[in-house]
């Protein structure tokens, strides 16, 4: 979702390329069992699992998910800019 | 003689019925060759209608996509459903987390209660306040929603002339220079609560049922998208369609050149484009008085043609009365499964 | 001129809203004995039927269909004024209305538009229009059909309000109601008694049509 935000990509083009930038293949990224442990494993959010005060979410784990997929998210520059980082 | 075998399906007002096969790929047929007809595009190929078929007759209550073909969700309606519909009392924030952790979304939109542009205006710093708590909690992507509606820029409740009363009365050019006067006021609102949103940091912004008061609409969506993306390039724009045509209310409007009345899906897309928007929301509204196989045949004969001609991605809305989806506020998830797996196998889309 | 042209003339003059072109069909019909009420049926207001079916399919647009109305009103008083009034029968009488709750009125404006066409009298009540009003003004105008619109799921239960009121009144049969706008079906017309529901103005206009003829 975020690259067809971010660049306007089609799904078939996004996921190839979220596939390529998190090092996983087009069958794991479609994959719910692969994809939690990818989450849980870089960061980018998995609030739903226990134990789930370990797990990055909201803020945290978009700063990770815009530096690895290397878009710029708006929430994550205002964040930024507010707290002088 | 036995009879031939009859398939679970329903009727577009929701109420089921049974068909044979001949029955089922006759309606099929019929809803492929009302659309080509209509928008002047080509049929769906005898391999795809097959594939329709086949879905529609699966056996099972849901069905799903193959795997790999899974696609993203966006949402209209503001994510309160939760609050409005289902009367459990929850923060619109709350909301979001909900639709991100609970229901799998891949984003959804935080919207007033009071779903308009017009009346948002008014409230747009206070909405702001309440996506960027949003913003802090969710992970996925989150858009702020909200209709043009230009109707609501007529008299009582706004500034201008009613058009549907000055019409019926003769009065053309006073009718036309109406909704051209809402145009601007309606504009002027949406990139006025488009500031306020991009402030706190939103990832995109949702213009949902553009062209429900006809072309002026339109219209006004595809101007206030283009004012957006020159003054907030880094905050996409979702224009969410209200019907398969766009109603020619005032007929004479343009864009780019290009005349709003009239236009289907497949050319709906490239104004969307022209206008700098990052993702369109094809609709076509479903016949309540015509079965499931001859919607979704005509429904998927659009939608193909749309993802074919577009180069932004395409999310069909499959809410309540559009996109095969019955009218009905209860949804059957035997139609909408087969919907959504139609809409991504044969239609071609990029999301939900 | 042939019978079959003169209504291809007139037809056609609702299709380009050409007035010049009603009147020189409406003069060779009188010239040539062509039945003035078969011209009005058969000529001018099968064009406005096609245009109505044109509008439905998005190849016509409102303010052309708005031009193509005032030749139809041209024609049909030129034709009117040059009968014995008892030859014309009134079509009836139609009340129309968005209900309580409700603003939207653009599909109902555009109903209203093309029954009037159809040499029925219309009296749009505007929106937001409560159920009691709708039976008060049946009532007044003694009209014989009832429109209601209603473009939200929350608004459309006024529909059932006032089928509810006819019945109260001893006015079910007496009126016959059409529903329409996007939420309702007709699985929600049968559920609340309601005659007709009507899919798009089109419809809207062949039922009526279909009473009438059967008046």
């Amino acid at each position: 979702m975020r690259l067809q935000l971010a660049k306007k990509m089609k799904i078939n083009e996004a996921k190839a390329y979220v596939a390529e930038k998190l090092n996983v293949t087009l069958e794991e990224l479609c994959d719910v069992v692969t994809m939690s442990e990818v989450r849980e494993d870089l960061g980018l959010g998995l609030a739903h699992v226990e134990p789930c005060a370990e797990a990055n979410a909201g803020m945290e784990a978009k700063f990770k998910i815009a530096k690895l997929l290397g878009i710029q998210i708006n929430s994550v520059e205002k964040f930024k800019e507010r707290a002088g980082i | 003689m036995s009879e031939s075998k009859k398939y679970f399906t329903r009727m577009g007002d929701g109420a089921i019925v049974y068909m044979t096969e001949e029955e089922i790929r006759q309606d099929i047929e019929a809803g492929v060759q009302d659309a080509a007809k209509r928008g002047k595009i080509d049929p769906l190929t005898e391999e795809e209608k097959e594939k329709l078929y086949q879905i529609i007759a699966m056996p099972g209550s849901l069905v799903g996509v193959e795997h790999g073909m899974q696609v993203v969700t966006s949402n209209d309606s503001g994510s309160d459903k939760i609050n409005t519909k289902c009367g459990i009392p929850t923060s619109r924030d709350t909301n979001a987390m909900i639709h991100e952790r609970l229901l799998g979304c891949d984003s959804v939109d935080i919207g007033y209660s009071d779903y308009n542009y017009k009346t948002v205006k008014g409230v747009a710093k206070r909405e702001a306040t309440v996506l960027k708590q949003a913003l802090n909690k969710c992970t996925m992507p989150l858009f702020y929603g909200a209709m043009p509606n230009l109707g609501f820029y007529t008299k009582p409740d706004g500034p201008v002339d009613n058009w549907a009363v000055l019409l019926p009365e003769g009065k053309i050019k006073e009718a036309m220079t109406a909704q051209e006067e809402a145009v601007e006021h309606a504009v002027r609102d949406m990139v006025y609560v488009a500031e306020q949103m991009h402030d706190v940091g939103a990832d995109a912004f949702m213009l949902d049922t553009s062209g429900a008061a006809g072309d002026a609409d339109f219209l006004a969506a595809l101007k206030a998208t283009e004012i957006i993306n020159e003054r907030f390039p880094d905050m996409p724009v979702e224009i969410g369609m209200a019907g398969e045509f766009v109603l020619g209310m005032h007929g004479k409007l343009k864009y780019k050149d290009v005349r709003l009345a009239g236009l289907y899906p497949h050319k709906q897309v490239k104004m969307v484009e022209e206008a700098g928007g990052s993702i369109f929301g094809v609709v076509v509204n479903t016949n309540s008085n015509k079965s499931f196989p001859w919607n979704i045949g005509r429904v998927c004969t659009f939608v193909k043609a749309c993802t074919e001609a577009a180069s932004i991605p395409v999310h069909a809305n499959v809410g309540m009365g559009v996109c095969g989806i019955p009218m009905v506020e209860n949804l059957p998830t035997d139609i909408v499964a087969r919907a959504d797996k139609a809409l991504i196998e044969i239609g071609k889309i990029d999301g939900l | 001129m042939s019978k079959e042209l003169i209504l291809e003339k007139a037809k056609t003059s609702i299709l380009e809203a050409d007035e010049d072109l009603a009147l020189e069909a409406l003069k060779e019909a009188e010239d040539t004995g062509v039945n003035l009420l078969e011209l009005l049926s058969d000529g001018f207001s099968a064009g406005m039927k096609e245009l109505g079916d044109l509008f439905g399919s998005g190849e016509v647009f409102l303010p052309e269909l708005m031009f193509s109305t005032e030749v139809m009103k041209v024609a049909t008083a030129e034709i009117e004024g040059k009968m014995d009034v008892k030859d014309v029968k009134p079509k009836g009488v139609m009340v129309i209305g968005t209900v309580e709750g409700d603003v939207h009125d653009i599909g109902k404006g555009i109903v209203a538009s093309l029954i009037k066409t159809n040499g029925v009298t219309v009296h749009d009540l505007g929106r937001e229009v409560p159920a009691k009003v709708f039976v008060e003004k049946v009532k007044e105008f003694n009209a014989d059909f009832l429109g209601s619109s209603a473009l939200l799921t929350t608004t459309m239960t006024e529909q059932k309000k006032i089928e509810e009121l006819l019945a109260k009144e001893g006015l079910k049969g007496k009126v016959k109601t059409l529903v329409g706008g996007a939420p309702v079906t007709k699985r929600w017309a049968d559920r609340i008694g309601a005659d007709a529901y009507c899919e798009d103005a089109s419809e809207a206009v062949n039922t009526l049509l279909g009473w009438i003829g059967n008046l």
